[in-house]
């Protein structure tokens, strides 16, 4: 096992990776940015290590600062957590080169799922279902509308270095392609430097769901489950909850199993997500994320495994100890993402926490780096924390995370709350009755129907 | 930087009491016109002594068996310019570009590039910082006398920590 490590990542989910570590014995080393001085994770850690000023560039994606601050602190692995360098295979290879261990998966997986149309390709081969869609790449505008004919309108145009929801472009007719492959390839050059675009059948109202595998490198590997993810803002996962309100526990096994056996396969090392849009009972691969996810703690209150234990016990060489029949889900859990956001306009909120009471009791978890007086910085993104309830169904579940709610403050900087507050009282959520257009919808039809604020304090909002 | 390495304060030997105790009884004496004032909590013994002349000096004993006897510190009349470190917010303070290793001569064994009392102009070579098998130079950024230095050869540094101070 590790005796000291470095964690490349800032906010809550350092703090979940320095919590992780401790609780293995393994000495910890933070760092951050002259932004972040007083941030939680550098006062947890043992050790920190300023990388530079405020910008992710100059800090948190600053390779050769991270790999100057392990050398000088004798690490012998690195976490890198989400985003930053979590899926930068380059990284990968450079700690490796360095004799320093990447807590993560091998850098050629890292490279396949990061690359769209290659991640498909391969993942098509370990029979995950996907949805029907180009071969490869287009470039030719006239095989464009054959493969699109073939698949059937309405179809989605994607960027292959996209991903997150980002790149995409939808064409309803053949009239309609053509500007959609146009705008999608330029857009898709300026933000990812790659113009390569694909076809997929664009799916009306698909619910996003994600099953969470586990592997140790060597050829075993299990499934945890699924994750429902369908409610979203501009692509970014707002509430998320397991199991999926729609799954059976035979459809949930099936899918997990076909996830599972692709990963033995692969022998893929460490912990990763799948990500499907499921309509009509048929899942369709979107993309696999070779990194833990912000929702992790929702597989982890409904199994009892600890997702970042495992991902260092088994980055230290260990193999996988949790066996397939040893997974049962148990009970439901809800997480939602507090952002420092306006909760209506999503107007970003960054500033000094006057005030803050997180809730507690049973089946009721925080993950958050935030304390009073803590200036939530403006340079990274507005997580303020996540909020996550477990309960032994789903009724019970919603009744704790409306009672957490009750009981969490956050003053002196703009949250959503409030929607939280409305969306759990809210009748189709109740139902668990939404698809991954449900909550753009409901937040353009409350800002219609009302002519102030419609999510207010006191969550009034006929919904 | 947290705990990498842990710095004594300058011309104090620590060894485990805290020097702002000191500091603080120093003030009760000067205010109270007392010659001397003892402060026993637990293992740890701290006593003041003023003698009338013009060096004060500050004598510490440790109870505890296991605490090294501690270094006697001539210390100016006046406590109260003592914060916890002096050069740190120096205005005068160069700080440490990059993260690593600083070296304070150009191979071991050679001469040290500047000293205390150095008189330096701009662009001139002062410290190496070292990562990753690779030397940096850090120039001065201005031209004055090198009044302090903050670091020691072959301490890791980080973003921002002060390493000289050039006035």
């Amino acid at each position: 096992m590790f005796k000291k490590i470095l964690i490349a990542n800032r906010g809550e989910i350092a703090v979940r990776i320095l919590r992780a570590a401790k609780e293995l014995g393994i000495a910890t080393v933070a760092v951050h940015s002259t932004a972040d001085a007083e941030a939680m994770h550098v006062k947890l850690a043992d050790e920190s290590v300023c990388l530079g000023p405020p910008l992710a560039r100059d800090s948190y994606l600053n390779i050769p600062a991270i790999l100057a601050a392990c050398e000088i602190t004798g690490v012998e692995a690195v976490h890198p957590g989400y985003g930053f360098l979590s899926e930068n295979a380059r990284f990968a290879e450079i700690l490796a080169a360095h004799n320093l261990t990447f807590i993560g998966p091998k850098a050629e997986h890292i490279r396949i799922m990061g690359d769209k149309i290659e991640a498909k390709r391969t993942v098509m081969h370990l029979g995950i279902p996907c949805v029907p869609g180009s071969k490869g790449g287009v470039t030719d505008d006239d095989e464009a509308l054959l493969i699109a004919d073939d698949i059937g309108f309405p179809v989605l145009v994607k960027a292959a270095a996209g991903g997150g929801g980002r790149g995409m472009k939808v064409a309803r007719s053949r009239q309609e392609l053509p500007i959609a492959l146009a705008t999608a390839r330029s857009e898709a050059k300026a933000a990812f430097g790659d113009d390569a675009v694909y076809l997929e059948k664009y799916l009306e109202k698909p619910r996003h769901i994600e099953i969470q595998v586990l592997g140790d490198g060597k050829g075993n590997a299990i499934h945890l489950g699924e994750r429902d993810c369908s409610l979203q803002r501009r692509h970014q996962k707002v509430w998320e909850e397991g199991p999926s309100p729609v799954l059976s526990t035979s459809q949930r096994a099936e899918i997990g199993e076909i996830c599972a056996d692709a990963m033995r396969k692969l022998a893929y090392s460490g912990v990763g997500t799948i990500e499907f849009l499921y309509e009509n009972e048929k899942f369709y691969f979107i993309e696999m994320n070779t990194r833990i996810q912000v929702e992790h703690p929702v597989t982890e209150m409904i199994t009892g495994f600890d997702l970042v234990v495992e991902q260092i016990k088994i980055a230290a060489g260990a193999p996988l100890t949790i066996t397939q029949d040893q997974v049962a889900v148990r009970g439901h859990a809800i997480e939602c993402r507090i952002n420092a956001e306006h909760p209506t306009t999503f107007r970003p909120s960054p500033g000094k926490i006057a005030y803050y009471h997180a809730p507690g009791g049973l089946g009721t978890r925080v993950d958050s780096a935030v304390y009073v007086g803590y200036t939530i910085p403006p340079h990274y993104d507005s997580l303020v924390g996540k909020l996550i309830v477990h309960g032994c169904d789903r009724a019970e579940a919603l009744m704790r995370l409306r009672r957490a709610l009750d009981e969490l403050i956050v003053e002196g900087i703009e949250t959503t709350i409030p929607l939280f507050r409305t969306l759990v009282d809210n009748a189709d959520i109740q139902d668990g009755v939404y698809d991954i257009h449900w909550l753009e919808t409901f937040l353009d039809t409350a800002i219609e129907t009302k002519k102030s604020d419609p999510i207010k304090e006191d969550a009034e909002l006929v919904g | 930087m947290k705990n990498l390495v842990p710095k004594p304060e300058a011309g104090f030997e620590v060894g485990g009491i805290d020097p702002q105790i000191v500091e603080a009884l120093g003030h009760i004496i000067q205010q109270f016109d007392l010659t001397e004032i003892e402060v026993e909590h637990g293992d740890l013994k701290v006593r003041v002594a003023r003698q009338m002349s013009a060096n004060h000096n500050i004598v510490a004993q440790a109870g505890a068996a296991h605490m090294p006897p501690l270094a006697t510190a001539a210390v100016a009349p006046t406590p109260v310019a003592v914060p916890a470190r002096p050069d740190a917010e120096h205005p005068g303070a160069v700080k440490s570009p990059m993260v690593g290793t600083v070296y304070l001569r150009p191979s071991p064994g050679a001469p040290a590039f500047v000293e205390i009392g150095s008189q330096v102009k701009t662009g001139d070579k002062i410290l190496l910082i070292e990562a990753m098998k690779t030397f940096n130079e850090v120039v001065g950024p201005r031209a004055g006398t090198v009044t302090a230095i903050l670091v020691e050869d072959g301490q890791p540094v980080e973003y921002g920590q002060p390493l000289i101070v050039i006035e």
